[in-house]
């Protein structure tokens, strides 16, 4: 069953309080459901971004992150999209959401940081659900993601 | 039932009749095998207030004068008291009370939201949807059946195209949803007659009434029903998917041959809710309605973030459709 996208305005998050704005041109993303400062996100779709069908609305925290594989597949690294994984504090169910333009690096990088440590549950709950988590091996792809190389950096690149 | 039927009345039933059309300012008035040309008298238009409340006071003065709240006070399906002019004209005087009336908001533009009568005194209501070309419009759908609901009226759903179904594959599993529900659907096809006569058995001896959109076929359906109508019908537009072309430009109401009465109404792209607050609204949703005041909010619980709302529950279970849920929260926001 088909829907028509809703309306999504902006809101306060339920987990720091902070106001969100849910303004594309800030965010870069259509479907704004985490906050930029804390990463914590709220369950309101079910069966694809933006449906806002769940009823569940219960806040959901950011366990680690994933790669959504890019369209090209002969390239040998993976070299996709960054994605944070959230997971529904109520009905545990997991979800992946794109990173927004706006959202704290810094802190993507602390929530990496805490989930790549061995023996979480996690890990054997995201593998159940074909998401493949990033680990220790995938570091240097996360922190190209978040701050970019260095060479690629015009003012340092010809000194 | 007959269209005269609804003219008998204890008091005068002379002057009684049954608006059955209507076009800018004059209601064609159906009484005893005459149609009338009626025009409205100016005091159905307004209402005088006198300084007792009573207009049969000695002191009659009037106080103020208070547009009232509707579009036109006069509705397919009322009866009304007449004054006969004579050459089949005359004048109504009067609107007789209603037993049920189909009601939507009807906003002006630079005014406040009016209410439109779109059928008063039916007795079915049967929302019409095609399976393809132009594809349904579940959300739409559920406005129809909450009105519905409100007004205490029965709904049958109609299907109409069966003939194009294969051009939507998902349709069988959206309409389960509503037959899970409890809501009667029926799959019928102007085209090839699919239907057509479960259709009949419906309307026989009762005033129904087809609303949809434009392009669902709700004339062609009167037409299969009643061949000798010959009711005006286009083909929708070629050029935009789906879109209806607004064939039927005005409300009216037909006498069946096998007995009862159909209004035909022209195709209805926006209805919104009338007379319907938010707190009721989660009754009006038959499988929701159980489920109002079982958590420990009670009746306040408003069913959108409240920890452990017994609806919401439902919606998670699977007892609860999430697209109705998700019509239910919209609608309430418009509330």
């Amino acid at each position: 069953m088909k829907t028509r996208p809703a309306s999504f305005g902006d809101f306060q998050c339920a987990h720091c309080r902070g106001i969100v704005s849910s303004t594309h041109l800030l965010s870069g993303v259509n479907n704004r459901n985490h906050c930029p400062y804390c990463l914590w996100s709220c369950h309101l779709d079910l069966f694809a971004a933006g449906d806002r069908l769940s009823a569940c609305k219960a806040p959901m925290k950011p366990i680690g992150l994933t790669m959504k594989k890019g369209r090209n597949k002969y390239q040998h690294e993976p070299r996709g999209e960054l994605m944070l994984i959230h997971q529904c504090v109520e009905c545990k169910s997991l979800s992946i959401n794109r990173i927004a333009a706006d959202d704290d690096s810094d802190r993507v990088m602390t929530i990496f940081q805490q989930s790549i440590s061995p023996g979480d549950s996690f890990h054997t709950l995201c593998q159940e659900n074909g998401i493949i988590i990033l680990k220790v091996e995938d570091s240097e792809i996360v922190r190209t993601q978040l701050y970019g190389r260095y060479s690629e950096i015009p003012a340092l690149s010809w000194r | 039932m007959n269209i005269n039927d609804k003219c008998s009345s204890p008091v005068d039933e002379n002057d009684i009749g049954v608006v059955f059309r209507k076009t800018l300012g004059h209601y064609t008035v159906h009484t005893h095998g005459r149609e009338i040309d009626c025009t409205l008298s100016s005091l159905i238009h307004k209402q005088l207030i006198f300084p007792t409340a009573d207009p049969t006071s000695l002191r009659h003065t009037v106080h103020a004068v208070r547009e009232l709240d509707h579009v036109d006070p006069v509705a397919i399906g009322d009866r009304v008291r007449y004054v006969d002019a004579g050459a089949d004209r005359g004048m109504i005087t009067e609107i007789l009370p209603r037993d049920s009336k189909l009601s939507r908001s009807a906003p002006v533009p630079g005014q406040r939201v009016f209410e439109q009568v779109i059928v008063s005194n039916a007795e079915l209501i049967l929302p019409v949807f095609s399976a393809a070309n132009p594809t349904p419009k579940w959300g739409l759908l559920d406005r129809y059946l909450v009105t519905a609901e409100a007004a205490g009226l029965s709904t049958l759903i109609v299907i109409n195209k069966l003939d194009l179904a294969w051009k939507n594959p998902e349709l069988d599993e959206e309409i389960d949803v509503y037959r899970r529900i409890g809501y009667a659907i029926l799959l019928v096809s102007a085209m090839t007659g699919e239907g057509i006569e479960e259709l009949k058995a419906v309307l026989q001896n009762r005033l129904s009434v087809f609303i949809g959109k434009s392009g669902v076929g709700k004339t062609s359906l009167l037409n299969a029903i009643q061949p000798g109508l010959g009711l005006r019908v286009k083909a929708v537009s070629n050029g935009e998917v789906g879109k209806g072309r607004h064939t039927t430009t005005h409300l009216e109401m037909f006498q069946l041959d096998f007995g009862g009465a159909l209004v035909d109404t022209p195709g209805m792209r926006e209805f919104g809710l009338w007379d319907i607050v938010s707190e009721e609204l989660a009754d009006l949703f038959p499988e929701m309605a159980g489920y109002v005041g079982q958590c420990k909010f009670g009746l306040s619980c408003q069913h959108d973030r409240e920890p452990g709302c017994a609806i919401r529950k439902a919606v998670v279970g699977g007892s609860i459709s999430p697209y109705r849920y998700q019509s239910y929260m919209r609608l309430r926001e418009e509330l």
